[in-house]
């Protein structure tokens, strides 16, 4: 029995050191698509409230198709089939389909987030003189930031484990390393436990960091919106 | 003339909100504006910032004119202050930065000479102790000698005040009537719809009662409050008084 626990922690350790180098990548790739989604869908959810018809309606175009198809056909999409003309990398295929992906969310949130801001906060800066974009930027913007910081962070989370998908063309991080492993040593088990761990070991530590940001953010009885 | 308003007509639906209004009014004057609720007074004064457009008729701030086609309501804004009867402060801003914000980017002002500014009006509205308070730090009252001061540190030609009083408890309608009656005495000339009767007896050259979106009768505190002409004025008087 306790042989066989030292060579199942033996074997866990060996499993846990193999896959410990891939997990920078999943950090990266995650985190660039991450900032390309983000800087998408701020642009895409603004366009998505445009006074200009045909504008507002093609950025809710391209939220929905987007939103529509599965992540790992976008995957396969961008690197298959625009990857050949294109001659991108597994990497910048992997962050583009991701971060086009995340972006149709994030563009939703924001756009939930700018019409959270009562009507009067654009007429207050408006009568002052902002223009629309003056007013996004310096009036309404910081004060939708602070409502759409949870759901953003919670796709952060969503986008890493969705990373995962990227392992498929080759791209090699966390999930593409435990693939590797098993299919060396063939303990299937153990390996996907692993993995598995380790992706939930990265979740949890960051809701816990989103839930202090939460707190830190919470300032100054800000929040009441009769003002 | 510092504002013209010739023949304005706004509606809304089978609503007529403002129904071909012509009102001038000479630099340095205060006009009260009373009439019933729904009488179209929030609708005109809105107007004159371009928050709402007429669709027939045209306005003009000191020469400059705005009609339905215009696309000049920037140049207009600039010259209008407008404080609004729910605050409207920024509440993600200290009481200086709401103060600072506009004059930065809209007058494009050194941050210096915009928080120089901000401190002379924050020591007129009587609030140099909060400067670094945020919005939900503060009393109604306090709320809205901010933005009083935030309207006037684009240094406007006029001063639109929107039922500026209505969302105050009792106690703290004074401190801001007062920083209006300041504010009249030192020339400034502003258009003001309110329920004050007391206020629009001392502090205004004309009155102007509105019932369904039109003028039905002005003329000084005196004429207009004491001795209406018309039945709907001392109708509506009768109940506010
Ligand atoms: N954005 C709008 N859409 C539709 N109808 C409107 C709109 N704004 C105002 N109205 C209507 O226009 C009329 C005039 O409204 P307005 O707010 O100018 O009246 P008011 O004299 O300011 O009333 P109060 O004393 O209640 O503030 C009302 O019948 C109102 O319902
Ligand atoms: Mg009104």
């Amino acid at each position: 029995m306790i042989e066989w626990i030292s060579k199942q922690v033996v074997l866990y350790w060996d499993i846990f050191k193999y896959l410990l180098p891939a997990v920078p990548y999943t950090i990266l790739i995650t985190v660039c698509s991450f900032v390309l989604a983000l800087i998408l869908g701020l642009i895409v959810g603004v366009l998505r409230i445009s006074r200009v018809r045909s504008v507002a309606y093609l950025a809710g175009l391209y939220i929905n198709v987007i939103r529509g198809i599965p992540l790992l056909v976008q995957i396969f999409f961008i690197y298959f089939g625009l990857g050949g003309i294109l001659n991108l990398d597994r990497f910048f295929a992997g962050v583009i389909a991701v971060g086009i992906c995340y972006s149709a969310y994030l563009a939703e949130i924001f756009r939930s987030g700018i019409e959270a801001i009562s009507v009067g906060q654009h007429e207050a800066a408006q009568s002052l003189g902002m223009t629309r974009f003056q007013t996004l930027r310096h009036v309404i913007l910081p004060q939708s930031m602070r409502i759409v910081l949870p759901p953003i962070a919670n796709e952060f989370i969503a986008s890493l484990k969705d990373s995962s998908l990227v392992s498929i063309i080759g791209m090699r991080e966390l999930t593409r390393a435990g693939r590797e492993y098993y299919s060396q040593y063939f303990v299937d088990f153990q390996t996907w436990f692993m993995v598995g761990l380790i992706y939930l070991i990265m979740t949890i530590t960051l809701s816990k960091v989103v839930k202090y940001l939460e707190k830190v953010y919470s300032v100054k009885g800000f929040g009441s919106q009769k003002t | 003339m510092i504002i013209e308003i010739k023949n304005a007509v706004c509606r809304f639906d089978d609503i007529v909100a403002v129904d071909n209004v012509s009102l001038d009014i000479k630099k340095g004057e205060v006009v009260v504006i009373i009439g019933p609720s729904g009488s179209g007074k929030s609708t005109l004064l809105r107007g004159l910032n371009a928050l709402q457009s007429f669709q027939s008729g045209s306005i003009a701030v000191d020469g400059i004119k705005v009609d339905k086609n215009s696309k000049n309501i920037h140049d207009l804004r600039l010259e209008v202050g407008m404080v609004f009867q729910q605050f409207n402060l920024f509440p993600h801003l200290s009481v200086i930065n709401n103060i600072v914000l506009a004059q930065k980017v809209v007058r494009r002002r050194s941050s210096d000479e915009s928080e120089k500014k901000a401190w002379q009006l924050l020591e007129m509205v009587g609030l140099t102790d909060k400067a670094e308070a945020y919005p939900a730090q503060l009393s109604g009252g306090q709320k809205q000698r901010v933005a009083i001061a935030r309207a006037l540190a684009m240094d406007p030609k006029i001063m639109l005040f929107d039922e500026v009083t209505s969302a105050l408890d009792p106690e703290m309608i004074g401190e801001v009537l007062e920083v209006m009656k300041e504010l009249a005495s030192k020339g400034m000339t502003m258009l003001v719809v309110s329920h004050e009767i007391g206020f629009a007896r001392e502090v205004a050259d004309r009155v102007v009662f509105m019932d369904n979106g039109k003028i039905i009768e002005t003329g000084t505190p005196s004429e207009v409050i004491d001795s209406p002409k018309e039945k709907r004025t001392q109708d509506f008087l009768s109940k506010v008084l």
